[in-house]
């Protein structure tokens, strides 16, 4: 167990080495992120629609169409001068590398949106500080469904010509139902509601973190397999 | 299971070993054994499934039909006790571009559970006499310089078994020949190695037995002593245009 748990602190290392060397992942999700919520800034008027209403989605939308570049990107570092190969040769089970990934995935992306969430307050004039400790308890919870189905499915479409299309395609209709939960979660805690008074999303939200993380472990051994 | 090797007990086992991928049937049906301490050198055409082969054996797919065992272990079950006994050299060197040779080999020791990683890195990367560049990110090495941070990743955890596909490939003859006297130096009576090149003089000096595979089978298996060298290529040539 101890072997099993140094294997995916050893992947998250290599990531975050990767990661601070190149700034790849993090300055093109980041980058993507700014352009959407600087495109409906401009495209909302926000004298007549209210930021607490469109703000939530407008905050999704950009946390996972960047998101997603992460994930594309991730496991294509894997894809190069064969190193996948190199990581499934090694005795580490196969679940240890699909948690590494997970972990460093999900590390990237909580950190481009610690950026981005100051820069949304910014522009949409949204007060985040005082319900920010819910607020990121949420977001906590929408990325680790985000990530665990799509470090899977980032695996998964690495293999495919068409993969910068494919991972899009697989993963946004799965990913629906925490999409609905966050934004509503959102959005009700921006108009002063209590992180409690929405237990019902907050079950939601788990549920599938949780099956997703299970799925992906039963489905992983399969995948990385040629 | 992990049986110990003698004559009696070869390390590597394969037996009507088969492999289709949709329609292309890669593997037809491959049987061969070799004992501890053996070099065998397969050659055959681009397409013939040899790396298709070294993917089985290395545990990377697994066979549509047949059996192997590597040292003792069914390779379609995919124990990590396996992957502890291989090393694998391919024509990819499995080394992450951005970061540098021992960050490399500290995260291939780590992974393999070795104890003082950055000291086996250093000392793998020191063998293979790249320890001035050990600071100087992948991306800036020259291919022979990957190949040989690639020896030194593939043995770093003193691997009983060697699978080498074509590692010559994209080398200049300088490079060619630092790799063989790389392999020369790995090839010991407790390590068995499989290679497969299209270098027909390189293959033939360095190994024990030889095979050719063709369209999925082997055509020729055979010992080193019972071939004469000088008509092999001959030979080959003429297996090669009769499976045509």
């Amino acid at each position: 167990m101890r072997q099993y748990f140094h294997q995916i602190k050893t992947i998250v290392w290599k990531d975050l080495v990767t990661e601070l060397k190149t700034r790849e992942l993090f300055s093109s999700m980041f980058i993507f992120a700014l352009l959407v919520i600087v495109i409906f800034i401009f495209s909302v008027d926000l004298s007549i629609v209210k930021a607490n209403e469109v703000g939530p989605g407008i905050l999704w939308v950009a946390f996972l169409f960047a998101g997603t570049l992460g994930l594309n990107r991730s496991f294509m570092l894997e894809k190069e001068n064969g190193c996948l190969d190199g990581l499934i040769l090694t005795p580490a089970d196969r679940t240890a590398i699909y948690f590494g990934k997970l972990i460093s995935n999900l590390i990237f992306l909580l950190i481009m949106e610690a950026f981005i969430l100051p820069l949304f307050m910014i522009f949409f004039n949204v007060d985040l500080l005082s319900h920010l400790g819910p607020l990121l308890v949420v977001i906590l919870m929408g990325t680790l469904g985000f990530c665990s189905i799509g470090t899977l499915l980032s695996s998964l479409s690495s293999n495919l010509k068409t993969r910068e299309i494919m991972l899009p395609i697989l993963l946004y209709p799965l990913i629906v139902p925490v999409v609905i939960a966050v934004v509503r979660m959102t959005g009700r805690l921006l108009t002063g509601e209590p992180l409690a008074a929405m237990m019902n999303w907050v079950g939601l939200t788990l549920a599938f973190d949780v099956i997703f993380i299970g799925v992906s472990i039963m489905a992983i051994d399969h995948i990385l397999e040629e | 299971m992990n049986d110990t090797s003698d004559a009696n007990h070869p390390v590597i086992r394969v037996k009507d070993v088969r492999k289709v991928f949709g329609v292309v049937q890669a593997l037809s049906g491959i049987s061969f054994e070799l004992n501890k301490g053996d070099f065998l050198t397969i050659f055959g055409p681009n397409g013939a499934g040899k790396t298709t082969l070294i993917k089985i054996l290395a545990g990377l797919t697994r066979p549509t039909g047949g059996v192997a065992t590597v040292s003792g272990y069914d390779v379609a079950e995919g124990d990590p006790g396996l992957r502890r006994e291989l090393g694998v050299i391919a024509h990819a060197s499995c080394l992450y571009a951005n970061l540098c040779a021992l960050e490399n080999l500290v995260f291939y020791a780590n992974m393999y559970g070795l104890e003082n990683p950055r000291e086996k890195a250093v000392q793998a990367i020191e063998e293979v006499g790249l320890r001035e560049r050990m600071h100087d990110s992948i991306r800036t090495f020259s291919r022979g310089m990957q190949q040989r941070i690639s020896i030194a990743r593939a043995v770093i955890h003193d691997p009983s078994i060697l699978f080498l596909d074509e590692p010559f490939t994209g080398l200049d003859p300088h490079g060619s020949n630092v790799l063989k006297e790389h392999l020369h130096s790995l090839h010991t009576h407790e390590r068995t190695i499989l290679m497969t090149t299209h270098d027909l003089p390189c293959g033939l000096e360095m190994s024990d037995k030889i095979a050719v595979q063709v369209r999925g089978r082997f055509a020729l298996f055979e010992n080193i002593d019972k071939l004469d060298k000088h008509r092999f290529e001959e030979q080959y040539f003429q297996i090669i245009n009769d499976s045509d």
